[in-house]
């Protein structure tokens, strides 16, 4: 198994903090790793360095053996790495069938096609049923429930066939049978190719899921291994029960 | 949209075409034209303003651009048939938009509020080169047009008929955004144009086209009022009050809606000719339309358009539920309102 | 050469005071994320309150200021509370432009009402008069200007560095959520920053007054101006808005003074674009981690 995705030796400063510190870790095709780390510990920080959205003052990102540094997230997403965000962001004003759409097709000519064109809807059908949200396919995504937002906003990335998704926080704020949906979407999902890096806080959710494990603490990796090696290790504890 | 919405909008041109057949005045037909050309530069504004949320404060300046290149195009040359100024309109869209394009490159980059900086700053730039350029543009002495060959009778004529075209242009331009996955596109930048961007929407190519396309249709509107005129002075050309007017306009009517721009052109420019009828200097109308500007602002900010179609939904859920004894489940009851209420089925 | 640098002297000079003006439009931004396009107007008001006062009382400009900076002060809370608090937070930003470029009209509109669309010029015993130092001419009033600014500047640095209120506001623009948790009342630091814009209007039209003839449109001039300064400058850094207001204003005096007059506008606008192709955040904005 090749990686990835490398980040190697990157680094963010706000205001004299150093959010993301010297950091340098990689994710290997088809793994679904996972990201954790006390509050503070630089995750998301590198989620947004990673797909483009925050510049690195200094270090290296390479996606499918292509240094893709200060890329934009545009770009990456159409290359085939795909994120969600940790408060799902999905349209409010439009239907829950056009949030779909509205991830796909992104070539210019297609801008002047019909708004839900014959092919995207065909798609979007297939997702829709999926995610058991083609009830719902008609309605704002404003009256969409927080976790089927999240499910939605999920969904909505896996339109453009990426190779790589980065998860954060799928599970924040959403009820135990949604969280049971969203695993067992994962797992679907990576049995058909997709590689994945989570960040999360829910363990059980982790250690059911995820391996290999990354440790992010103070903005560096401290661990990364078997999720049963995680809980023994003596570094991770530390990080995690304070100094 | 529908076949109630094509019916309308063919009753609606049916109408203006019909229009000057039935015997009106000159000053009737005046006030017709200035509405027409408030209604283009509205619906213009919209594509940018309205459907992207990029509220730009420059296109007076656009409006003025159009002016003086029609009147340098047509420096020195005598008028055959006079329609050539109708046929070289494109041409002065292209110009504005030319101008416009690296303009809005720039400041759409980052985030909107530094772009209404600069255009507006861009406004004025142009009003002091328009006063300043003498050999250009002759100062605020102004420039003056050919005379059109026109018989007095029909005089406004070309005029109307040019502008009813390039109304109906720029709605067929909305009506399209609305029906294509631009517009699609659009609502998602105004929304949340991060999110947008990271999930492989054309982000800036929308933006600056919105932007050229909506500033051409700008500059056209300048260039047949300049013809109209057949005199240009700066302080009319450039007009920070043309920008509020249109702006005014299309936030009154409803902001990226096919219908809400038009319909504030006709109230407002009706409004402001009967204003600067009847309270003469321009001194207290200006004082009569901030305050109108202000209150429309604040209790209105949605505009008519789209705070009616809640209304109708808000009431059409009321019946829903009724009609299945309070039990309907939300979402079959909030169904056939929500999808109306989409940016894409605007009015 | 000898052009260049009377350019630089007048540029200097004059640049404080659109420091100052800048000041108090960038402290607006700052606290509550509104380009406030009635900056230029209200500087033009101050300039017609103190050519009033002046005129019929014979009051010195310069000792009108007090007096004008309380009065407009309470205007510029009004408009806080009753313009822009009632806005709706998710289209505030938008919204708010055209609220205060409404407002702007509305005072072009009173003014030209009061005091109709002439120009007007404050002309005290002491406009005319100026030293030549080496050669260079510098205008007595508008030393006097670069100093008045320097001081009000000072003043607006230490209520923002040394008080209670100073430091709620600093809370508010680095972090308005943050700051509401810790218990700031941020309708209270809204409404007496937008008096503290409108105050440092009412001090720089005075001098405004003092330094050129103005009539109600001269806010048009005045706006495209202090926006690219605070552009430049940074959009709510207070010191950048300084340093910009005064590399624009000498910028566009040696542009006027070397190449022509009608060009120095131009100057604004190219420098606004370099900034934004160079450095968007500006000078010393910071990039924001936006909506991320």
């Amino acid at each position: 198994m090749s990686d990835l995705l490398s980040v190697d030796h990157i680094t963010k400063v706000f205001g004299g903090v150093r959010a993301v510190d010297d950091c340098s870790l990689s994710v290997a095709e088809g793994t679904i790793t996972a990201l954790i780390g006390p509050n503070g510990s630089g995750k998301t920080t590198l989620f947004n360095m990673i797909t483009g959205y925050l510049p690195a003052d200094s270090g290296r990102v390479a996606f499918a053996g292509r240094d893709v540094t200060g890329s934009d997230p545009g770009r990456l997403y159409r290359a085939g790495l795909s994120r969600t965000f940790q408060q799902a962001r999905v349209f409010p004003q439009l239907s829950v069938l056009e949030n779909l759409v509205i991830a796909a097709g992104y070539r210019w000519s297609q801008l002047f096609t019909r708004r839900v064109a014959a092919s995207d809807r065909a798609r979007a059908d297939d997702l829709l049923e999926e995610f058991r949200l083609a009830p719902v396919a008609d309605l704002l995504a404003a009256e969409l429930s927080y976790g089927q937002r999240k499910l939605l906003e999920f969904a909505a990335v896996l339109m453009s066939s990426p190779r790589l998704v980065l998860l954060d926080e799928p599970t924040a704020g959403v009820n135990p049978v949604m969280i049971e949906t969203m695993e067992r979407h994962i797992r679907s999902r990576h049995r058909s190719g997709i590689t994945f890096l989570i960040v999360e806080h829910d363990m059980t959710f982790v250690m059911r899921l995820c391996d290999p494990v990354i440790v992010l603490d103070s903005g560096r990796e401290i661990f990364s291994g078997k999720p049963t090696d995680v809980q023994s290790n003596p570094l991770v504890l530390d990080a995690y029960l304070g100094a | 949209m529908n076949r109630a919405g094509l019916a309308r909008g063919g009753v609606f041109f049916a109408l203006l075409v019909a229009l000057p057949f039935t015997g009106l005045a000159h000053w009737q037909l005046n006030l017709l034209i200035f509405v027409l050309m408030f209604a283009t530069m509205s619906s213009g504004w919209n594509l940018v303003g309205g459907f992207a949320g990029y509220p730009s404060l420059g296109h007076a300046a656009f409006f003025g651009i159009g002016a003086y290149s029609m009147g340098l195009i047509f420096q020195g040359h005598t008028l055959g048939s006079g329609y050539e100024p109708f046929f070289l309109l494109p041409v002065v869209g292209l110009i504005g938009a030319l101008i416009g394009w690296p303009i809005a490159l720039i400041s759409m980059r980052t985030r909107a509020d530094v772009f209404a900086i600069v255009t507006i700053t861009f406004l004025f730039v142009v009003q002091t080169l328009a006063f300043n350029l003498h050999s250009v543009t002759g100062g605020s002495q102004g420039l003056a047009l050919p005379t059109p060959p026109f018989a007095e009778v029909h005089f406004e004529w070309p005029y109307y008929y040019t502008l009813v075209i390039l109304l109906a242009v720029v709605m067929l331009i909305t009506y399209g955004t609305i029906r294509s996955k631009l517009g699609l596109s659009l609502v998602a930048v105004r929304a949340d144009e991060d999110k947008a961007r990271g999930i492989g929407v054309r982000v800036n190519g929308v933006k600056v086209l919105a932007f050229a396309v909506s500033v051409g249709i700008t500059a056209m509107v300048g260039g047949v009022w300049a013809y109209y005129e057949t005199f240009i002075y700066p302080q009319f050309a450039v007009d920070p009050l043309i920008t509020i007017a249109i702006v005014l306009m299309t936030f009154l009517g409803g902001r990226a809606t096919l219908w809400g721009p038009v319909l504030g052109a006709i109230i407002l420019e009706g409004g402001q000719q009967t204003l600067a009828y009847n309270l003469g200097g321009s001194q207290f109308y200006l004082v009569a339309y901030a305050l109108i500007f202000l209150v429309i602002m604040l209790l209105l900010p949605r505009g008519i358009l789209p705070t009616l179609q809640d209304k109708l939904r808000m009431k059409g859920r009321a019946r829903r539920v009724d009609a299945t004894g309070g039990t309907g489940s939300v979402a079959t009851a909030v169904r056939p309102g929500a999808v109306a209420s989409t940016q894409g089925s605007g009015a | 050469m000898h052009a260049l640098i009377q350019g630089v002297i007048l540029g200097v000079l004059t640049g404080g005071v659109y420091a100052l003006m800048a000041s108090g439009q960038t402290l607006i931004f700052g606290i509550m994320k509104v380009v406030n396009l009635a900056q230029g107007a209200m500087v033009i008001l101050g300039a017609y309150l103190a050519y009033q006062l002046f005129t019929s009382l014979g009051l010195d400009p310069f000792l009108a200021i007090p007096i004008t900076t309380i009065a407009m002060f309470c205007l510029g809370v009004v408009v806080q509370l009753v313009f822009l608090r009632p806005l709706r937070r998710d289209d505030k930003a938008e919204l708010s432009l055209l609220v205060t470029f409404a407002v702007a009209l509305l005072i072009e509109g009173s003014l030209s009402l009061t005091w109709k669309t002439t120009y007007r010029s404050i002309n005290t015993s002491y406009a005319n008069s100026s030293w030549t130092i080496l050669g260079y001419q510098v205008t007595e009033v508008r030393f006097w200007a670069f100093v008045l600014s320097l001081v009000a500047l000072g003043l607006l640095f230490l209520l923002l560095n040394r008080t209670r209120f100073g430091r709620a506001v600093r809370a508010t623009v680095q972090n308005p959520d943050s700051a509401r948790l810790l218990g700031v009342d941020s309708d209270m630091v809204s409404a007496l920053g937008f008096g503290l814009g409108a105050a440092t209007a009412a001090a720089a039209g005075s001098v405004y007054g003092l330094l050129y003839p103005f009539f109600p449109g001269s806010h048009y001039d005045l706006i495209s101006r202090l926006l690219s300064i605070v552009v430049l400058g940074g959009l709510g850094s207070v010191g950048g808005a300084v340093i910009a207001g005064v590399i624009v204003s000498t910028s566009s005096a040696v542009v006027a003074s070397t190449v022509s007059p009608a060009w120095s506008e131009m100057t604004f606008f190219v420098i606004l674009l370099l900034v934004l192709l160079i450095r968007p955040q500006g000078l010393f904005g910071t990039v924001g981690r936006g909506a991320l």
